[in-house]
């Protein structure tokens, strides 16, 4: 069965492309939230095997929704996928419970890439 | 904010060597996302008096997207991508497959959004990894309006006390399209003292 996965994104065009490069690798993606609020929501309902997490977003920011959804499972597969690449806030996601950290812009090779690395550990 | 007089040569060139590494970190970002060479001007950064401000992007009666956000964290400011309307567009349609002239669709006003998201999230990594300052821009805000317009509404948060607002801005061309835009840093003038001197030139 293909990987099921949740993307979570402000922007519609970013949702749009994630969508993209995971469908066309087989994965299944099977939500979608545009807020920490709704991602914690739709984590709950779905229980994806990954979520694709963005940090800047209004409601709730990425990284406390990743702390949200760890409380949920700890066992969650959460990768960062955001244009904030300073330092102390990838300590912050990491340490949060985030498996891994991609920088936008991404190529979609990277996203799939990471992806897969955080779904065998 | 005690009153600050100007800014010696050096720190203007300091300023300006933030702008020149923030805008090429930038550059690259945009150069991945629409897989194109873009360049760079050489960055301006000078004390502007508050009125004078949209006559750098072309005069204040110029219809513009703007893309705006403001940033927080350790020091704070705002942050400004101006494309004319006719590069926004034509960006526009670069990013998004199959779309053609017309209004903007949902779809695309997202893409110019998140370029303007992804291009100052890049300048501020640049910035951030040069200062060790945390920076964290807020969610993108978008408008099309007249450059004065938008200039306005973005210096009125951070100029209430003061007649002049510190620019940092470089203009960027997309080569083989007609796009050319303006990213400007407006950092405010309470974080100076501290940028300047993570850039070792204090007063």
């Amino acid at each position: 069965m293909a990987p099921t996965v949740l993307i979570v994104d402000d922007a519609l065009f970013m949702r749009m492309m994630i969508r993209d490069i995971l469908s066309k690798d087989g994965f299944e993606v099977v939500g979608e939230a545009e807020n920490g609020v709704e991602a914690v929501e739709r984590f709950k309902e779905m229980r994806p095997d990954l979520v694709t997490m963005d940090i800047v977003m209004p409601e709730m920011d990425g990284i406390e929704a990743v702390k949200q959804i760890m409380k949920i499972d700890p066992d969650a597969k959460i990768l960062m996928c955001s244009a904030m690449g300073q330092q102390p806030l990838v300590v912050e996601a990491l340490e949060a419970g985030a498996k891994d950290f991609i920088i936008k812009p991404f190529q979609p090779s990277k996203v799939i890439e990471a992806v897969e690395k955080a779904l065998k550990e | 904010m005690a009153e600050r007089k100007g800014l010696s040569p050096l720190q203007l060139d300091a300023l300006r060597e933030v702008g020149n590494i923030g805008s090429g970190n930038a550059a690259v970002a945009l150069s991945t996302m629409v897989d194109k060479k873009v360049l760079l001007s050489v960055p301006r950064a000078s004390l502007v008096p508050l009125v004078k401000v949209s006559d750098l992007v072309g005069g204040a009666e110029t219809p513009v997207v703007g893309i705006y956000l403001h940033i927080s964290g350790d020091a704070s400011g705002s942050m400004l991508l101006l494309l004319a309307e006719t590069s926004a567009t034509e960006l526009a349609h670069l990013m998004v497959a199959g779309s053609d002239a017309g209004d903007l669709t949902t779809v695309e006003q997202s893409a110019l959004q998140e370029t303007g998201s992804i291009l100052a999230g890049s300048y501020l990594n640049a910035l951030s990894q040069m200062t060790g300052i945390l920076l964290r821009p807020s969610v993108p805000g978008f408008a099309m309006d007249m450059a004065g317009a938008i200039v306005d509404f973005i210096l009125v948060e951070i100029s209430q006390s003061d007649d002049y607002v510190l620019v940092i801005e470089t203009e960027f061309d997309i080569l083989e399209h007609v796009i050319r835009g303006h990213l400007i840093l407006f950092p405010d003038l309470g974080s100076l003292d501290l940028i300047l001197g993570r850039l070792g030139v204090s007063d």
